[in-house]
C-alpha cells in the first residue's frame, strides 16, 4: 500500500513545488489570452470584453488583436504574460495573412523563411540570460565599495536616459556615450574602479539600462 | 546782370536756396547714417583677435567696441585720476607686469587701505558671466563702478564726481568727443572701460598649442601627466572646465570650498549677493589662465603658492556646514601633486604684460 | 473663495526658520488676511517642528557619504535660531537594519540639540523584525499632544509575512525589502492591528483638535512597484477623515511630494542619503516637481525641513534642499487649490 502511494505523493510535493516556484520566479501566473480576431484598420475591434487589456497590431490594412484577462489595467506585465500576447499577436497575424492570400508566403524573417518557434525561443532565453545578469549587477552594490548600488539612484533603471546618449554631459565636460557616464557612476557615488569598455560587466549594465528604457524614442544630444 | 523781378529769388536767391539745401542734405544724412547708439551696431565693428583656446567675449548692444572706445578704455584703465587723490588705477591692482592682478593677499587702496579680497586678473575676465568673487555685477561695465566708489579702493565719492573731474581734463574732452559725441558720464566711462577689458584674452600657453594646436611637444611629460590629474583624480576639471573646442577653466558658477569658513566672521561670499543659505561662502570658480602669475590665491589671498592650493584642495578644502557636494578628499600622491602644479604652470600666456597694448601697426 | 493662482505664486523661497509671523505678512502681500480667515480651526498654538529622514546609514568602515550627509544634516538642524520645538527622524535610519548601523544613526543624532521623535522605517525593521530599533528608540506605534496639536506615529511598513515559507534567513528577508523594484515584494500597509489601534486612539481625541500623523509610508496610493504606496490607504484615510485638519507628513519616497485627498494633505520628507526619481505615473497633481537631482553635487536632491504648524493646526511644508533654493508649499494654497485647474504632472514636469 505505501508502495503505490509514496510516488503519487512524491510526485504531487513536485506539481506543487513548482506551482509555488512558479509564483515566486515569474509572480503573476500566464492570464488567458483571447484572441479577438481581425478588422480592417480604423475599424473598431469587435467582441472586445469589458475586464481586461487589449493589445493591437496593424499592418496598415488591417488590425488584429488579442485581449488579456488581467486585472491591472496597466502597470508591467509579467515577462511570460507579455511574450505570451507577443507570440500571440504574430500567430493571429500570420493566419490572417495566410486567409487573405494563401498563395502569398509570409515574409517574417530573413531568406524568405519565417522564424521558427525555436530561434524565438534561443533569442528569447538569450537575451532573457544576459539582461538577467545585468539586472543582477545593477542590483548589486560589489560595483563600488561602499555599498551603494545602481538601483538605489535608478529603480527600475530609472532616470538613466540611455536614449539621449551621445550628449554632452555636464559632469563629464565632454560628449559621452552612456558607457562613459555607468563609469563616471562607479567611480564617483560608488567609489568603485571604473570598467573597461569590454567587460562583461560593463555591457550587462548597459544591456540592461538599455532594456528597462525600451520603447522610448531616441533623442541623442537631447539635455 | 539781369533784372530781378519781385518774387523772383534771382542768382543770389538760387545760391542760398542751393546752399540750404545742401546743407539740409548734409544734416539728414548724418542723422541717418551716424553710429547710432542702441541695436545697430555689432560686435564685429572692432574684431577682437581670439586666442589659441578661447571663444570670443559677449559684447553687449549698448557698447560695441571700436579702435577709440577701446583706447579710450585703456586710458582710463592705466590712470590714477580716477581715484580721489590721484593715487590708485584700475592698473594698480590689476597691473600687467602681475598678471593683471596683483602680489598682495587683498587689493590695497588709496592712503594704504586694505580691501577685503584678493584682486582677480583683468584677463578674461571678459568670459565670465558675472563679476567680482560674489557675482553681484551682471557685467563689465557694472564692475567698474564698484572700485571707484569703494573707500578703500579708488575713494571717489560718487561716479558723477568723476565725470565731473574727467571733464576738466582736455585729453578725455577730446576723446570723449570722438566716441561718445562729448557725453562724459559715468555710464560711457565704465563703458570705455569695459570695451578695453575685452580686449584682455590670454590664451595660446604652451597649454592651448598642445591640446588645441595639437603640438605634441608644447608641453612637458610632467604636465601631461598634471592635465590627466585635473581631468580625473584631481577631479579638477568638473569647476574648472575643459571643453574640446576651448578652455574658459570655470563652470562660472559658486562653489564653498570651505576657505576662510574657520575664521571667526567668515566672508559669506555669494551669499551676500543672493541671501540663499546653498550660496553661503561660496565664491566664484576663477579661470585659471597665467595662474602662476597671480599668487597669492583663493578670495582671501590665504594660499601663498599653487602647492599651497593643491594640499588644500587634496584634503578635501575646509570642513564646514556648506562644503560643496563634490569637494572631497583627493588621496593624491606627491608626483600627483606636482605634475598638477606643472600642469598649471603650463596656462601661462605669452607676453601677458603686452596683452591689450595698442598694437603697434595702428 | 477660489482665485485661480499658479503654483509657482505659492512656492516661494523662504529663509531658514520663518516664523509664523513671517507667514502672516507674506500672506498678507497676497491679499489673504492671514491663516483664521480659512475655514475655522481650532486655536492650537503655533510651532515648528523640524525633519531628518531616510539616512540609510552604512558603518562608517564602509561609507562615509551617508555619514557625511546626515552629520552635515545635524549641523544645519542645530544652527537653527530658534531652535525647532523637536525633530522628527522619518525612518530608515540603518540601511540594512544592523546593530552597528543603528548604533551610529543614534550616536549622531544624540548630536540634535532639539528633543526627538523617532518613527521607524523598513530598513531598520525587516533584520530583526524591530528589536533593536525598540531598544534604542521604544515603541514604533505611538501618540502625544503638543500645544493643541495631536500627533500620532506610525509604523506604516508592515508588509506581509513572505520569508517564512521560502525560508528566507533574516538578511535575505532585509535585503528584499530594501530593494526599492523588488518586483517580488509586497506593499506596505499599516495593517488592522495598528488600524485598530489608531481608532481607539483617535476616539478620545475631539474632532477639532488637529491631526498630525507620522507615517514612513504615505497612506496613499502613488506607485505601487516601489512601495511609493500603503495597501491600506483608503482604510485609514477612512478613520482619520472625520477629523476637521489631519495632515499626514511621510517619509520613505526621497522626493519633494505633495498632495491632498479628501481633507487630508499629504507632505512627503527629503532623504538626507540619496533623491529618488518621480515614479513616471501615479504622480499627485499637487507636487511641484524638481528638476533631475545633478549626480555631480552628492547633495543634489537631498535635505532636510521643517513644518510651520499654524494656529489652526494646519502646516506650511518647507524643504531646505541643499544646493538650491528652498520649496515651501503654503497651507492656504493646498487648502484652497481646485485640482482640476492643476496641470498634468507628466505634460509639464521634467521627464524622468
Amino acid at each position: 500500500m505505501r508502495k503505490k502511494s509514496a510516488p503519487f505523493t512524491l510526485l504531487a510535493m513536485l506539481a506543487v513545488g513548482l506551482i509555488a516556484f512558479s509564483f515566486a520566479a515569474f509572480g503573476n501566473p500566464s492570464p488567458e489570452v483571447k484572441s479577438l480576431g481581425s478588422v480592417p484598420c480604423g475599424e473598431e475591434m469587435r467582441g472586445v470584453a469589458s475586464e481586461g487589456r487589449v493589445f493591437k497590431l496593424c499592418d496598415g490594412e488591417t488590425k488584429v488583436a488579442v485581449q488579456v484577462a488581467d486585472s491591472e489595467r496597466t502597470g508591467r506585465m509579467s515577462r511570460e504574460a507579455a511574450q505570451q500576447v507577443a507570440a500571440r499577436l504574430m500567430e493571429e497575424w500570420a493566419k490572417m495573412k495566410q486567409a487573405k492570400s494563401p498563395e502569398a508566403p509570409i515574409v517574417l524573417a530573413h531568406k524568405g523563411e519565417p522564424h521558427t518557434r525555436r530561434e524565438m525561443r534561443t533569442w528569447d532565453t538569450e537575451l532573457d540570460g544576459a539582461v538577467k545578469e545585468g539586472y543582477r549587477i545593477f542590483h548589486d552594490s560589489s560595483l563600488g565599495t561602499n555599498g551603494i548600488s545602481c538601483d538605489m539612484c535608478h529603480p527600475d533603471g530609472k532616470d538613466t536616459h540611455p536614449y539621449t546618449y551621445p550628449k554632452f554631459q555636464t559632469q563629464l565636460k565632454k560628449v559621452a556615450l552612456l558607457r562613459d557616464m555607468i563609469n563616471w557612476c562607479i567611480e564617483n557615488p560608488l567609489e568603485g574602479q571604473k570598467l573597461s569598455d569590454e567587460d562583461s560587466k560593463m555591457k550587462a549594465v548597459e544591456m540592461y539600462i538599455l532594456w528597462s528604457n525600451k520603447g522610448e524614442v531616441a533623442v541623442p544630444g537631447k539635455h | 546782370m539781369s533784372k530781378r523781378m519781385r518774387g523772383d529769388p534771382g542768382r543770389w536767391g538760387l545760391f542760398v536756396l542751393g546752399l540750404s539745401l545742401l546743407g539740409f542734405l548734409v544734416i539728414f544724412s548724418t542723422a541717418i547714417f551716424r553710429p547710432s547708439s542702441p541695436s545697430v551696431s555689432t560686435a564685429s565693428d572692432y574684431p577682437v583677435k581670439v586666442p589659441l583656446g578661447l571663444v570670443d567675449p559677449e559684447v553687449p548692444q549698448e557698447n560695441p567696441m571700436t579702435a577709440a572706445k577701446i583706447e579710450l578704455g585703456r586710458q582710463l584703465y592705466f590712470d590714477k585720476r580716477l581715484s580721489v587723490d590721484d593715487t590708485v588705477s584700475c592698473a594698480t591692482c590689476h597691473d600687467p607686469k602681475k598678471g593683471f592682478a596683483d602680489s598682495e593677499k587683498v587689493g590695497i587702496g588709496i592712503q594704504g587701505k586694505l580691501g577685503n579680497r584678493n584682486s582677480p586678473t583683468s584677463l578674461n575676465a571678459a568670459l565670465y558671466d558675472l563679476q567680482f568673487w560674489d557675482g553681484r555685477a551682471p557685467s563689465l561695465e557694472e564692475q567698474a563702478k564698484g572700485p571707484i566708489v569703494n573707500p578703500v579702493e579708488m575713494g571717489m565719492p560718487s561716479l558723477d564726481t568723476l565725470a565731473e573731474k574727467l571733464k576738466k581734463i582736455p585729453e578725455y574732452q577730446k576723446a570723449f568727443g570722438e566716441v561718445f559725441e562729448g557725453k562724459m558720464t559715468a555710464d560711457n566711462i565704465v563703458k570705455a572701460i569695459a570695451a578695453y577689458e575685452r580686449t584682455l584674452l590670454a590664451g595660446d600657453s604652451p597649454f592651448d598649442r598642445y591640446l588645441y594646436g595639437k603640438e605634441e611637444n608644447a608641453i612637458s611629460p610632467a604636465a601631461k601627466r598634471g592635465l590627466e590629474v585635473f581631468r580625473e583624480k584631481g577631479r579638477c576639471v568638473t569647476c574648472h572646465e575643459i571643453l574640446s573646442s576651448y578652455a574658459l577653466f570655470t563652470d562660472n558658477k559658486f562653489h564653498n570650498v570651505g576657505v576662510g569658513m574657520d575664521k571667526p566672521s567668515p566672508d559669506l561670499g555669494r551669499f551676500l549677493a543672493t541671501k540663499e543659505d546653498k550660496d553661503v561662502g561660496a565664491f566664484k570658480t576663477p579661470n585659471l589662465r597665467s595662474v602662476a602669475l597671480t599668487a597669492p590665491y583663493m578670495h582671501d589671498g590665504s594660499e601663498a603658492t599653487l602647492e599651497s592650493v593643491v594640499e588644500l584642495y587634496n584634503k578635501g578644502g575646509v570642513p564646514n556646514r556648506h562644503l560643496d557636494g563634490g569637494i572631497r578628499p583627493l588621496n593624491l600622491t606627491e608626483q600627483e601633486k606636482k605634475d598638477l602644479v606643472d600642469f598649471m604652470k603650463s596656462l601661462t600666456s605669452p607676453e601677458v604684460e603686452k596683452i591689450g597694448a595698442p598694437s603697434p601697426s595702428k | 473663495m477660489e482665485r485661480k493662482f499658479s503654483r509657482r505664486e505659492f512656492l516661494e523661497v523662504s529663509a531658514q526658520g520663518a516664523a509664523a509671523a513671517g507667514l502672516a505678512s507674506l500672506l498678507d502681500g497676497f491679499g489673504w488676511s492671514g491663516p483664521q480667515s480659512a475655514e475655522a480651526g481650532p486655536e492650537a498654538q503655533p510651532f515648528t517642528f523640524a525633519y531628518i529622514s531616510d539616512a540609510h546609514l552604512y558603518e562608517k568602515k564602509l561609507n562615509k557619504r551617508f555619514v557625511r550627509s546626515i552629520e552635515k544634516t545635524v549641523a544645519d538642524v542645530n544652527a537653527l535660531d530658534p531652535q525647532p520645538d523637536f525633530v522628527l527622524f522619518g525612518g530608515d535610519l540603518a540601511q540594512l537594519g544592523q546593530k552597528g548601523e543603528l548604533d551610529l544613526g543614534k550616536e549622531i543624532l544624540d548630536g540634535v540639540r532639539a528633543k526627538r521623535v523617532m518613527m521607524v522605517g523598513e530598513h531598520d525593521w525587516y533584520l530583526d523584525m524591530g528589536e533593536h530599533w525598540r531598544e534604542l528608540f521604544g515603541p514604533d506605534t505611538y501618540s502625544f499632544d503638543h500645544k493643541g496639536i495631536h500627533c500620532v506615529v506610525l509604523n506604516s511598513v508592515i508588509v506581509e509575512d513572505y520569508w517564512t515559507a521560502p525560508k528566507l534567513s533574516p538578511m535575505e528577508r532585509m535585503k528584499a525589502m530594501a530593494q526599492l523594484d523588488n518586483p517580488n515584494g509586497r506593499p506596505f500597509t499599516v495593517g488592522e492591528a495598528q488600524r485598530e489601534w489608531l481608532n481607539k486612539d483617535l476616539s478620545a481625541v475631539p474632532l477639532e483638535r488637529p491631526i498630525i500623523v507620522f507615517s514612513h509610508s504615505p497612506l496613499y496610493k502613488y506607485y505601487k512597484n516601489w512601495n511609493f504606496w500603503t495597501d491600506d490607504a483608503e482604510q485609514v484615510q477612512a478613520i482619520l477623515a472625520p477629523f476637521q485638519r489631519v495632515t499626514v507628513v511621510h517619509a520613505h519616497t526621497h522626493q519633494v511630494l505633495t498632495n491632498r485627498i479628501g481633507t487630508i494633505r499629504f507632505h512627503g520628507v527629503l532623504s538626507t542619503a540619496w533623491p529618488w526619481p518621480y515614479a513616471h505615473k501615479g504622480l499627485p497633481r499637487f507636487t511641484a516637481q524638481q528638476d533631475r537631482a545633478d549626480p555631480f553635487d552628492q547633495f543634489d536632491g537631498c535635505g532636510w525641513g521643517t513644518v510651520e504648524v499654524l494656529a489652526n493646526g494646519g502646516v506650511n511644508k518647507n524643504y531646505n534642499l541643499w544646493g538650491r533654493k528652498p520649496t515651501k508649499v503654503s497651507y492656504e494654497w493646498l487648502s484652497t487649490v481646485n485640482e482640476a485647474t492643476l496641470p498634468d504632472p507628466y505634460e509639464v514636469g521634467p521627464h524622468y
